[in-house]
């Protein structure tokens, strides 16, 4: 059982002495992240690497173990003399929940303390519909999700992906709902989610919780740098350097959808001329006009055209399909292009409904970015489709969430309490919550279970 | 073809005629002469057998020998011995439905790994990606098996009552599926009625979880249960306790044809297309194995089943004649 050590500190502190929470709360909290940046190591991994002395080393495993943050019970293998116990991240004594919202479907998953996704649902869902209905639906999923992965130490974080630049988003657990989509206006989808769960809650763009997953989950892995992007209605990239995500002052980086291209007589934003919006609409066009059989088809039997069945037309051989495709994908390459002879990539990784459907934007994409790159950054480049689908949201929000529980400037608060529900700005936020007025309810309440 | 529901991954569903094969795949892997293992859940369920059988007989067309047939009797321990035996024997692709999630993901892709083609059947277990532990994974759209399910019980129940959900404890991603999309409907369309939830780990708790939910729930006017073996189970419960309370389950087994046929204790089942789906498996097997491009998730919409339709639909299904008793039942024949 965890316990609180600042009681403990306090009881045992003698007259003029410092509080052991204000001696040893810097050196738990770099100790606690070797161990996550090494898992397992051994104690004397952990005295070589901390510049700590042994005695010191192993008081404060005793104390991170005594809060239940770290397992000692596994042996390692002996080289010799006796086998080292091997000193891991008690990743399952909490929980992450993490969830992605795009523009047509919500994921929903949970993760172990480590960032380790446990298990993931992923449903249709128009993020067009109103904001209440959004959160009721995430809610609902979001607990019926914890419920079936219930852990010792409950739920400690919410970790959020959402389609749209998060201004200002640092370390920091949110304390009001940042307007990401105009809609989102005077919705309170953070401090609704804080009060039902009782967790902080984060939230990073689609685009970097995406790169992230596809860095530690996907074609990534292992990499020191990484070009990631994602085509849907907005097109964006997200960028590794030295295996890490760059995020620039603002949190704003990547934001390629908003650059002006040419097609023939037309210009537009990358965006407008190449996402989905334009794949959609040209389609049924395409249909109208019978220039797609595929679709007119699909049309005439009274049948919604998306932008995936112009995609999967596409694919399936359909000519005009097959050159709206084409189109996009030309456009997108030239701007990744332009970025791959700046940032020089292992790899560059093509993501998005839209990319899953098919291989003819990848093709079109790869011509592009050769045609136009220096012989020295194609020489090893890989363009590729990323594996992971909507799974990478879902990977890269869980990375987000442990690694933004265990930031030195954050864990430091909550170490002592061995809870980041304990952390003192975290517990007057939700006591500031509890004081406010009630927000409307949310209708009908679901039962417990229900889904 | 309309598939509501999105893949593990959130994958937009690809239509079965994706994998067809050409004359030329059916040469290509007669020539190759490959070798296949099976990895079931269960050899005892009819959904079982009519999967084997699509499996076995389209391989067979391509000359491709099914080595092994393993039952794993549900348990993630015997699979997981089973997967790594198989890594001894190497076959050249192991269709496999794994039997949990985190359990058994491990042992699976250690067959990735050792260089052996892996086609899963109606569950991913996270972490598994397709393109890198498998190829594709073929199932029937269980999240549209759910919403059949509950659109069919719902002219069966009264306001505000109260329905069951009997759900499947473990980790799975069909059930969990079929069960998240039963209430949402609900909770959209039926907003008067309450979902009382309980779920069962192993088939023979079944009965016991539905006196459970009974005894605190006394008043039940509807059941739904994951699927139809555990759901035979709850409706000899239902029947004992002489309620009138309306079911809803997955799969038209031989024996809920039969309930359904007369009238109780089932009102609809939301039916998948198991022969349909080995062929698709089958067919995707030898498309990887020719390293040709398949998709990541392969699904076969669901069938809404009726009395009304009970015979034709068990025909199309299940490749044969309707039961005797259910012709009777239906009077078709004396």
């Amino acid at each position: 059982m965890a316990q609180d050590l600042t009681e403990i500190s306090g009881l045992a502190r003698g007259k003029g002495r410092p509080r052991v929470a204000e001696t040893a709360a810097p050196s738990l909290v770099d100790l606690l992240n070797l161990i996550r940046a090494d898992d397992p190591t051994t104690r004397h991994e952990l005295e070589r690497k901390s510049d700590l002395g042994r005695a010191v080393v192993s008081d404060r495993l005793t104390m991170l173990a005594d809060l239940g943050l770290i397992d000692e019970s596994e042996l390692g293998t002996a080289t010799g003399g006796r086998a080292p116990r091997l000193v891991r991240l008690a990743a399952k004594q909490g929980r992450v929940l993490v969830a992605t919202l795009d523009q047509t479907a919500l994921g929903v998953g949970v993760a172990d303390l480590s960032g380790k996704l446990l298990t993931e649902h992923h449903e249709a869902f128009e993020l067009t519909a109103p904001p209440q209905a959004l959160a009721e639906r995430l809610i609902t999923l979001l607990r019926w999700s914890l419920d079936r992965q219930a852990s010792p130490a409950g739920l400690w974080g919410i970790s959020l992906s959402v389609p749209g630049t998060v201004p200002g988003a640092v370390g920091d657990f949110l304390s009001r709902t940042p307007a990401v989509l105009p809609a989102w206006e005077g919705f309170t989808l953070v401090e609704m989610l804080t009060r039902t769960f009782g967790a902080p809650v984060w939230m990073r763009s689609s685009v970097d919780t995406m790169t992230m997953g596809e860095l530690h989950g996907g074609a990534g892995q292992g990499l020191g740098s990484m070009l990631f992007i994602k085509v849907g209605r907005r097109i964006g990239a997200g960028i590794v350097s030295e295996g890490r995500l760059f995020r620039g002052a603002q949190g704003a980086t990547g934001l390629i959808g908003a650059l002006p291209v040419h097609q023939g007589d037309r210009s537009g934003t990358l965006d407008a001329m190449a996402g989905s919006d334009m794949i959609l609409r040209e389609g049924r066009l395409a249909a109208e006009t019978g220039r797609s059989a595929f679709l007119a088809d699909q049309l005439r039997r009274g049948g919604e055209i998306s932008a995936i069945d112009v995609a999967q037309a596409a694919q399936m051989g359909d000519a005009a399909c097959m050159e709206i495709l084409t189109t996009s994908g030309r456009l997108i390459g030239q701007v990744v292009a332009t970025l791959t002879n700046t940032l020089n990539p292992e790899v560059i990784v093509l993501s998005g409904a839209i990319m899953q459907t098919n291989d003819i934007i990848l093709a079109a994409v790869r011509e592009a970015v050769y045609g136009a790159s220096h012989p020295l950054v194609t020489r090893d480049l890989r363009i590729i489709r990323s594996q992971m689908g909507s799974s990478a949201g879902l990977v890269g929000a869980a990375r987000v969430g442990a690694e933004l529980l265990f930031a030195p400037e954050f864990l430091k608060d909550w170490i002592m309490q061995g809870s980041p529900l304990k952390h003192p700005a975290f517990a007057s936020f939700r006591e500031a919550l509890d004081m406010a007025p009630p927000p409307p309810a949310l209708s009908p309440p679901p039962s417990r279970g229900a889904i | 073809m309309t598939i509501s529901g999105l893949g593990p991954h959130g994958e937009r569903a690809a239509p079965p005629e994706r994998v067809t094969l050409l004359p030329e795949d059916r040469a290509a892997a007669k020539a190759r002469a490959f070798r296949v293992a099976v990895v079931l859940h269960t050899l005892e369920s009819d959904w079982a057998r009519q999967q084997l059988s699509g499996i076995v007989g389209v391989l067979g067309d391509c000359a491709t020998a099914v080595t092994r047939v393993i039952d794993c009797g549900f348990s993630p321990s015997e699979q997981v011995k089973a997967l790594d035996d198989l890594l001894a024997q190497k076959p050249d692709a192991v269709i496999s439905l794994p039997v949990a999630n985190q359990e058994v993901a491990m042992a699976h892709a250690r067959l990735a790994e050792a260089g052996i083609k892996l086609i899963l059947l109606d569950n991913a277990p996270t972490g598994l990606l397709p393109g890198n532990h498998y190829g594709t994974l073929v199932s029937a759209d269980n999240f549209g098996l759910g919403l059949i399910a509950a659109e069919g019980l719902s002219p069966h129940l009264p306001q505000g009552c109260q329905v069951g959900l009997l759900g499947y404890a473990a980790d799975f991603f069909a059930t969990n599926e079929r069960e998240i999309a039963f209430s949402q409907w609900m909770q959209t369309r039926r907003p008067d009625v309450t979902i009382c939830h309980e779920a069962f780990a192993r088939i023979e708790e079944a009965a016991p979880k539905t006196e459970a939910l009974l005894a605190v729930h006394p008043d039940l006017a509807g059941l739904f249960v994951v699927w139809d073996t555990p759901a035979l189970h709850a409706a000899e419960v239902l029947m004992r306790s002489k309620k009138p309370i309306a079911m809803a389950t997955v799969d038209l087994g031989e024996q809920v044809a039969i309930g359904l046929a007369q009238g109780a204790p089932f009102a609809v089942i939301a039916a998948q297309q198991p022969y349909l789906q080995g062929v698709a498996a089958a067919q995707t097997t030898i498309l990887t194995l020719l390293n040709r491009l398949t998709p990541a998730w392969i699904a076969l919409p669901g069938i809404s089943v009726t009395r009304e339709n009970v015979v034709e639909s068990f025909q199309r299904i299940w490749r044969s004649p309707a039961p005797q008793s259910v012709l009777k039942a239906v009077g078709l024949i004396p």
